[in-house]
C-alpha cells in the first residue's frame, strides 16, 4: 500500500477543515517566528548597546579597581598587553578614567572623564558611528571633547561650545582646563548619556597628572565566532596579576536578561503551540472517527494496525509541512521587512533603559536560522504529539467494531 | 476430512452485556468444501454476522476452533491474521465497503496493492475483474458516483481479485433493490463456477436463499435440523 499518495487524497477530503487547520498551524507559526525575531533583533541591540558602546567583550583592571575605582589602580604595562592582545585578534583599547566637575557659564554637573585613544576605540565599540552632533575625537584637535547627550542638555552647550573642567589630579594639585565640545553622542546608555566625557589620553594624562598606566582596557574579538571563554583564558595569560572578565560578568544584569529572553520565547512557544495543538487534536480526532467504518474495513481486508497508524501520522504530517510552508512564506517576509524597518514601540514603552543601557524604541527583528527552524520544527512535533492519541485509537480498535461503528 | 476450506468445531461466542450473558452463537460445528457456493439464513439475531466476523478473523470465538485451510485462527497473532485476511479471504460487506477517495479501479486493486503485486500486473488483471463483473468504463468513477450494486460489484472484485480461499459476504444485497440483488447473486455463481471461488453468504431474502447450493439454517446460534 503505497501511504503517502493516499494520506494526500484523505487530507484533500474535507478541504474546509484541513484548511482551517493548516491556517491555525501556520498563524502559529507565524506568530513565533516573529516573536522569536523580535526578541533575537531587541536582544542583539541591547548586547550590541551594552557590549558594543562601552563595555566590549572582555576588560582587564587592576584588582579592586571595579569596586573602588580610585586614580592609582592601574594596569602599568599595558602598551606591552596590548600588542600581545592584537597578535592574537583580539583588539584592545586602553582607558584612562577619572571624575570631575564640568560647567559651562552658569551650570555644571558631574561627568565621568574617559581619556581614550581614538583609533583602538574604535576597534573595540561603536561609540564614533553614534555623533548625533558634531564628530569624534581627533588627535590633531587635543582641546576638542565628546560629551553625552543629557549632559550636553544640562550644560546646555552645542558643538563649538566651552566648558570648563574641574578634578583633583593624581599628585593632589588642583587640576583644571578649558575645553570645546567637539561632538555629542546619540543616546547609548543611561550613563554615557548623562556624565559621558571624552577626551583623549595625552589630554587627560596631563589633567590628571597621570604619565603612566591605564585603568581599564577593553578588548573585542575580531572573530566573532572565537568561542568568548576561550578568549577570556587567552587575556588571562598575557595579563597576569590583574582582574579579567567577560562582559556576561561585567554586566550580569543584561546578562540575565538576554537569558530570559531565550526563556521567554520558549515560554511564548508553549503557549501558542498549547493552543493551536488543541485545534489539532480536535480536528484529527474529527477526521480518524468519522472514518472509523472505513479502517475497519481496511482492516478487514488486511490493513495491519501499524499501517493504519502511518497513514493518519502522514496525513497529519502532511498538513504540518503545509503550514510550515506558510509559516516560511509569511514569517520570514514579514519578519524581514521588519528587520530593515523596525517597529516604533515608542507609543508602548516610551524611554525606557534596562542596566543602564539605553533601548531604542524602535525594535528590529533579526531573522536567524534558529528564529525560523525552531518554531517549525517545534510545529512538527506538536502535530505528532497531537496525533499520536487518535492515530493509536484507530490502529488498535477491533476491526468488528470499527465495521459497525456508525 | 476432505478438502475443507473452514472447519469449525464446537464454536460458540458468547457477548457480555452488563449482567446478561448473550450466546450469539452456541456450540456450532461446520465445514465448508472448496468450490461449495453456500447460503447461510436465519432470523435477524440467530447469529449470521457473528459467524461469518469469526470465519474471517474479524472476532474471536468464546470457545471452540476455527480452522482455515489447516490454519487454527485462534493461533494466529493480530499481524498474521491480517495476512492470512489479504490473501486468503475476500469479505463483502452490506454497504460501504469501499474506501470512498479510491475510484473504483483503486478500491478494486486495494487488495493486491496491499500484497505489492506489481502495478502492471495489477492493472491487468484489475480490467479484467472488472469487466468481469460489469463495471467497463467506471473505473474512474468514485464510490458516490456508483450505485448501491455497482458499489457492491466493486467489493466483490476487490474481495475476488487476488484470489482467496474463500469469499465472505454478510448480506451483500440487503441494501439494493431485488432485481440488482439477483444480478449479484448470478455474478457470484458465475464466478463460482468458472473460477472455482469458494462462497459463504448470508442473507434474509427467499429468493436469495433458494439460490444456495449448500443451504445452512441457523437458530439461536446454533444449526436449525428441522
Ligand atoms: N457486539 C455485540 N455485543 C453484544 N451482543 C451482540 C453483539 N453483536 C451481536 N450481538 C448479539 O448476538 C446475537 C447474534 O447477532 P448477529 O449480528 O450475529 O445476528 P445476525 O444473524 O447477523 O442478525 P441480523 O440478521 O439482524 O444481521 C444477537 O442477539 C445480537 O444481539
Ligand atoms: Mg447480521
Amino acid at each position: 500500500m503505497k501511504i503517502l499518495p493516499f494520506a494526500i487524497r484523505n487530507v484533500g477530503r474535507n478541504r474546509q477543515r484541513t484548511l482551517i487547520t493548516i491556517a491555525a498551524m501556520g498563524l502559529a507559526g507565524f506568530i513565533m517566528v516573529f516573536y522569536a525575531s523580535l526578541l533575537n533583533g531587541f536582544s542583539q541591540k541591547i548586547a550590541e548597546n551594552s557590549v558594543g558602546m562601552s563595555i566590549g567583550d572582555i576588560q582587564i583592571h587592576a584588582e579592586g579597581y571595579r569596586n573602588d575605582p580610585d586614580l592609582y589602580k592601574m594596569v602599568t604595562n599595558h602598551s606591552d598587553i596590548i600588542s600581545q592582545l592584537s597578535s592574537r585578534g583580539l583588539a584592545a583599547s586602553p582607558r584612562l578614567y577619572g571624575f570631575g566637575l564640568a560647567a559651562t557659564g552658569s551650570t555644571s554637573a558631574g561627568v565621568r572623564i574617559s581619556g581614550i585613544d581614538p583609533v583602538l576605540e574604535a576597534t573595540v565599540t561603536n561609540l564614533h558611528q553614534n555623533i548625533l552632533e558634531g564628530s569624534w575625537l581627533d588627535p590633531s584637535d587635543p582641546k576638542g571633547v565628546v560629551i553625552g547627550k543629557k549632559l550636553a542638555r544640562t550644560l546646555n552647550v552645542d558643538v563649538g561650545g566651552e566648558v570648563v573642567m574641574v578634578s583633583q589630579a593624581s599628585d593632589g594639585s588642583m587640576a583644571n582646563d578649558i575645553y570645546r565640545v567637539r561632538g555629542i553622542l546619540k543616546s547609548v546608555g543611561e550613563g554615557i548619556d548623562r556624565g559621558g566625557f571624552y577626551l583623549l589620553n595625552d589630554e587627560f594624562r596631563s589633567l590628571m597628572v597621570l604619565p603612566e598606566g591605564v585603568h581599564e582596557i577593553a578588548i573585542k574579538r575580531l572573530n566573532e565566532s572565537s568561542e568568548l571563554f576561550e578568549s577570556t583564558a587567552i587575556v588571562s595569560r598575557l595579563a597576569p596579576g590583574f582582574e579579567v572578565l567577560d562582559w556576561h560578568r561585567l554586566q550580569p544584569i543584561v546578562s540575565r536578561m538576554l537569558e530570559t529572553n531565550e526563556a521567554g520565547t520558549l515560554i511564548m512557544l508553549i503557549i501558542t503551540y498549547s493552543a493551536v495543538s488543541m485545534v489539532i487534536l480536535n480536528a484529527m480526532l474529527m477526521s480518524v472517527f468519522e472514518r472509523i467504518h472505513e479502517f475497519g474495513i481496511m482492516r478487514a481486508v488486511g490493513v495491519t494496525p501499524m499501517q493504519v497508524f502511518s497513514l493518519i501520522f502522514t496525513e497529519a504530517m502532511l498538513q504540518a509541512l503545509a503550514a510550515s510552508l506558510l509559516t516560511l512564506a509569511v514569517g520570514v517576509p514579514v519578519s524581514l521587512y521588519y528587520q530593515t524597518h523596525g517597529i516604533d514601540m515608542s507609543s508602548l514603552a516610551g524611554d525606557l533603559s534596562f542596566g543602564g543601557v539605553a533601548i531604542n524604541p524602535i525594535w528590529y527583528c533579526k531573522v536567524t536560522p534558529s528564529s525560523i527552524l525552531i518554531p517549525i520544527i517545534f510545529l512538527f512535533l506538536i502535530t505528532a504529539l497531537a496525533v499520536l492519541y487518535p492515530a493509536i485509537k484507530a490502529a488498535v480498535i477491533q476491526p468488528v467494531k470499527a465495521i459497525y461503528h456508525r | 476430512m476432505g478438502d475443507n476450506v473452514i472447519v469449525l468445531e464446537g464454536v460458540s461466542k458468547v457477548y457480555s452485556q452488563g449482567k446478561i450473558d448473550v450466546k450469539a452463537v452456541n456450540n456450532l460445528s461446520l465445514e465448508i468444501e472448496r468450490g461449495e457456493f453456500a447460503v447461510l439464513c436465519g432470523p435477524s439475531g440467530s447469529g449470521k454476522t457473528t459467524v461469518l466476523n469469526m470465519i474471517g478473523g474479524l472476532d474471536i470465538p468464546t470457545s471452540g476452533r476455527i480452522i482455515l485451510e489447516w490454519k487454527e485462527l485462534s493461533t494466529l497473532s493480530g499481524t498474521e491474521l491480517a495476512k492470512i485476511r489479504r490473501d486468503r479471504i475476500g469479505f463483502v460487506f452490506q454497504a460501504y465497503n469501499l474506501v470512498p477517495v479510491l475510484t473504483a479501479f483503486e478500491n478494486a486493486e486495494f487488495v493486491l496493492a496491499l500484497q505489492n503485486v506489481p502495478k502492471d500486473e495489477r492493472r491487468e488483471k484489475v480490467m479484467a475483474i472488472l469487466e468481469e463483473v460489469g463495471l467497463k468504463g467506471l473505473e474512474d468513477r468514485r464510490p458516490d458516483e456508483l450505485s448501491g450494486g455497482q458499489q457492491q460489484r466493486v467489493a466483490i472484485a476487490r474481495a475476488i481479485v487476488s484470489e482467496p480461499a474463500i469469499i465472505l459476504a454478510d448480506e451483500p444485497t440487503a441494501n439494493v433493490d431485488s432485481v440488482t440483488a439477483e444480478s449479484l447473486i448470478t455474478l457470484m455463481e458465475e464466478l463460482n463456477k468458472e473460477k472455482g471461488i469458494t462462497f459463504l453468504f448470508s442473507t434474509h431474502d427467499q429468493r436469495v436463499i433458494s439460490r444456495g447450493r449448500r443451504i445452512i439454517r441457523l437458530r439461536d446460534g446454533a444449526l436449525d435440523l428441522e
